[in-house]
C-alpha cells in the first residue's frame, strides 16, 4: 500500500475509534482495527507526528498523547458530546471537538487562575457566547516546540 | 491555551506564574479557529493548515502581527 494511503487509513482509524468511544486508541488497537502490523502503525505515527497531526506519548510511542483536538489522557477540558465524554488538549480544542464531530457539545472547564467553573457550549453549530477569553501564552511559531505546555 | 473569566484573571495568572501577558482571543474568534482547524478532521482530506493559510485565517479574525505568524522568529 502506498505510504500516503496507509497514513490516511491509520489517521482515519484513530479519529473514527476516538469518535466512537471517547478514548484515543493505541497502536495495538489500530493494528487490529485495520488489520496491519503494529510496527507499520508505529511508523505511520512517526509520519503523522512529523506532519503535526499527532503527538505520541513521551516515552511510550505505542500510545497517542494528542490527536488534536482529542487528548489521549484526561485534561481540564472534558467535552460531553453525542452521549460520550472526550478530553480536549486545551480550550481551543474543546471547541475543536464540537467542530470535528459536527454536533452540540458542552465543556465544563474552569478559570485558569481561580478555578471557577466556566462552561463552554456549542448548540446548532454555533458557540453560546460568553465574555470569557482564551490566553495564548506561546506564539504560533512555537506551538509544537512543547505542545503539552502550549 | 487556558480559559479565563476575564482579562483580570488572565493578568493575575500571568503575574502569579511570571509569564508575559500575550494576546487574548474571545469565544467567537476561538470557535472560528476551531472550525478552520478541525471541521474536516475526521475526513480523508483532513490536514493541518499551511503556514500561509494559518496567517490568512488569523488575519481574517483580526489576529495580526508576528505573534500569529508561524514563520516568525521575532518571539525567540
Amino acid at each position: 500500500m502506498p505510504k500516503d494511503d496507509l497514513a490516511t487509513k491509520v489517521k482515519l482509524a484513530i479519529y473514527e475509534m476516538t469518535a466512537e468511544t471517547g478514548r484515543v486508541p493505541n497502536s495495538s488497537e489500530i493494528s487490529r482495527r485495520i488489520d496491519i502490523e503494529e510496527n507499520e502503525v508505529l511508523t505511520v505515527f512517526g509520519r503523522l507526528h512529523a506532519k503535526r497531526l499527532l503527538l505520541p506519548e513521551p516515552g511510550d510511542p505505542r500510545q497517542i498523547r494528542m490527536a488534536p483536538p482529542f487528548s489521549g489522557v484526561p485534561t481540564a477540558f472534558p467535552v460531553e458530546a453525542n452521549g460520550k465524554r472526550y478530553y480536549a488538549n486545551c480550550v481551543w480544542d474543546a471547541y475543536g471537538i464540537a467542530a470535528a464531530l459536527h454536533c452540540d457539545a458542552i465543556s465544563r472547564a474552569s478559570d485558569g487562575h481561580t478555578g471557577e467553573p466556566l462552561t463552554l457550549e456549542v448548540k446548532a453549530g454555533a458557540p453560546v457566547l460568553k465574555p470569557y477569553v482564551a490566553h495564548f501564552a506561546v506564539p504560533a511559531g512555537h506551538w509544537w516546540d512543547d505542545l503539552i505546555f502550549t | 491555551m487556558l480559559l479565563f473569566r476575564s482579562e483580570e484573571t488572565v493578568n493575575q495568572w500571568c503575574a502569579a506564574h511570571n509569564i508575559p501577558r500575550r494576546p487574548l482571543v474571545d469565544l467567537e474568534q476561538l470557535w472560528q479557529l476551531a472550525v478552520h482547524w478541525y471541521a474536516n478532521r475526521l475526513t480523508v482530506e483532513s490536514r493541518r493548515p499551511t503556514s500561509d493559510e494559518m496567517v490568512s485565517i488569523f488575519n481574517s479574525l483580526g489576529l495580526t502581527g508576528p505573534f500569529w505568524d508561524p514563520k516568525s522568529d521575532e518571539w525567540r
